[in-house]
C-alpha cells in the first residue's frame, strides 16, 4: 500500500530521513522501526574532513531553523574506515550523499565509493555547494555546469543517482530538466531556503556567516510550488520534503508531485517521527480505500 | 475544545533519554565546529543553545501537532 520505487528498487515506505538531520544513518537508528522507513540519506560526504562553520551556525526560528553548518563532515576516507562496515547493518536502505568544491571532487569522491564494499543503493548528489572554478557560485544555480556534473556522475555508477535541487533559483524546473538528461534518475527538492537573521537589540546576525538555509514547516508552500513546477516538467520521480510535519503533509506532497518525500528538520525534535507519520499514512490509505499511494502522484486540481 | 497539552522542557529532556552516545555525539558535531570539546570548553554557551533548543522544540511541537 505504501510502496513506491525508484529506478529499479522497490521501497517498502514513501518516507526517506533526510541528509544532514538523522546523522550518517546509524547513531539513531535504535530509535525507529527500520520497516517504515523507505531509505536513509548519509550527512553529505567531502572528499577531506571538514570541521564546518564556526559557532553560531544553528538558530532556531518560529516554525523552522536556520542552519550554515558548513558541511562539516568526517571526510570520505574515515566514512569509509570507520561508517560504513556500521551503516551495512540497518535493515533498510542507505544512500550515500555528496558534495564537492569543483566537478572533478565529486567524481572522485563517487569513483571510490564505487570500489568499497558498501550496500548503498545509490547516491544523492548535493549541488548547493560553491564551486570554486566559478567564483563560488553554487554548482546548482547553473544548468549546464549541473549537466556537466551528473553526466560525468552517470558514466561512474548504475546505483540510483538523486540530485538535491537548491530553490534559490529562478526555474527550478530548467536545473530539474537538464539532470534529467544528464541521465539521474530522480530529483529531490527542495533544500534550503536563504535565509538572514539579526538578533534586535544588538543588530548581531544569529548565524556567524550571516546567511545561512531555512527549513522547516515556515517553507513548506514555497517547498510544494517549486516541487509542482518541477513535476510538470521531468519525467523521473521527484523526492519531495520542505517542512513536513504530519502524515498530512506527506499527502500533500505527494499530490504537488512528490513519489517519496523526505522528512528533514522534525528529525531535529524527534528522530522517531517517521514511524507515527507511517502509520497515520497507512490508516489513511486504508480509510479512503486507495491500494496504493502513487495513485495520489499529481492529482491535485486547481478551483 | 481541547486545549492541548503543552510538554515541559523536562518531559523533552526526558524524551532525550533514549538517544545514544554516538547520537549525541553527532548533534554536537553538528552545532559546534569541535563537536563536544566545543561544548566542554564553552559551558554557558552550550546551556544557552540547549534552552534556545528546548524552547524550540515547545513551539514546534504546535506544528507537528
Amino acid at each position: 500500500m505504501l510502496t513506491s520505487k525508484i529506478k529499479n528498487i522497490t521501497f517498502n515506505s514513501p518516507i526517506m530521513l533526510s541528509s544532514g538531520t538523522f546523522g550518517y544513518g546509524y547513531e539513531a537508528i535504535d530509535l525507529i522501526d527500520q520497516n517504515k522507513i523507505g531509505c536513509i540519506i548519509t550527512k553529505s560526504l567531502t572528499l577531506k574532513k571538514r570541521d564546518g562553520n564556526k559557532h553560531s551556525r544553528i538558530h532556531e526560528s518560529p516554525s523552522g531553523m536556520l542552519n550554515a553548518i558548513g558541511l562539516a563532515n568526517v571526510g570520505l576516507e574515515k566514512f569509509i574506515q570507520s561508517k560504513l562496515s556500521k551503516l551495512n547493518t540497518i535493515n533498510t536502505n542507505f544512500m550515500i550523499s555528496i558534495a564537492g568544491s569543483t566537478i572533478d571532487e565529486y567524481l572522485d569522491i563517487l569513483k571510490v565509493l564505487e570500489k568499497s564494499n558498501g550496500k548503498h543503493i545509490g547516491y544523492e548528489i548535493n549541488v548547493s555547494c560553491p564551486n570554486i572554478k566559478e567564483g563560488g557560485l553554487e554548482f546548482g544555480v547553473n544548468a549546464e555546469i549541473i549537466y556537466d556534473l551528473i553526466s560525468g556522475l552517470r558514466d561512474l555508477t548504475t546505483k540510483i543517482i538523486i540530485v538535491k535541487l537548491t530553490p534559490n533559483v529562478t526555474y527550478i524546473e530548467e536545473i530539474a530538466l537538464s539532470a534529467e538528461s544528464a541521465g539521474a534518475d530522480a530529483i529531490s527538492a527542495v533544500n534550503t531556503f536563504l535565509g538572514m537573521s539579526i538578533d534586535y537589540k544588538t543588530g548581531k546576525t544569529h548565524l556567524n556567516t550571516k546567511f545561512g538555509g531555512v527549513s522547516g514547516p515556515a517553507i513548506k508552500p514555497l517547498a510544494i510550488a517549486k516541487i509542482n513546477k518541477i513535476f510538470q516538467k521531468v519525467k523521473i520521480p521527484i523526492i519531495g520534503m520542505g517542512g513536513i510535519s504530519s502524515y498530512k503533509d506527506i499527502i500533500e506532497f505527494i499530490r504537488a508531485g512528490s513519489t517519496m518525500i523526505q522528512i528533514g528538520t522534525l528529525n531535529y525534535r524527534n528522530p522517531s517521527l517517521s514511524d507515527q507519520f507511517f502509520d497515520d499514512l497507512l490508516n489513511f490509505c486504508k480509510i479512503k480505500n486507495i491500494n496504493n499511494i502513487s495513485e495520489l502522484i499529481g492529482k491535485n486540481y486547481a478551483e | 475544545m481541547k486545549k492541548k497539552h503543552k510538554t515541559t522542557k523536562i518531559q523533552i529532556l526526558w524524551q532525550m533519554r533514549r538517544w545514544s552516545f554516538s547520537y549525541i555525539n553527532w548533534r554536537l558535531t553538528t552545532a559546534y565546529p569541535r563537536g563536544w570539546k566545543y561544548a566542554i570548553l564553552h559551558p554557558v554557551i552550550f546551556v544557552k543553545d540547549l534552552w534556545k533548543y528546548l524552547n524550540w522544540c515547545q513551539l514546534i511541537d504546535k506544528d507537528i501537532n
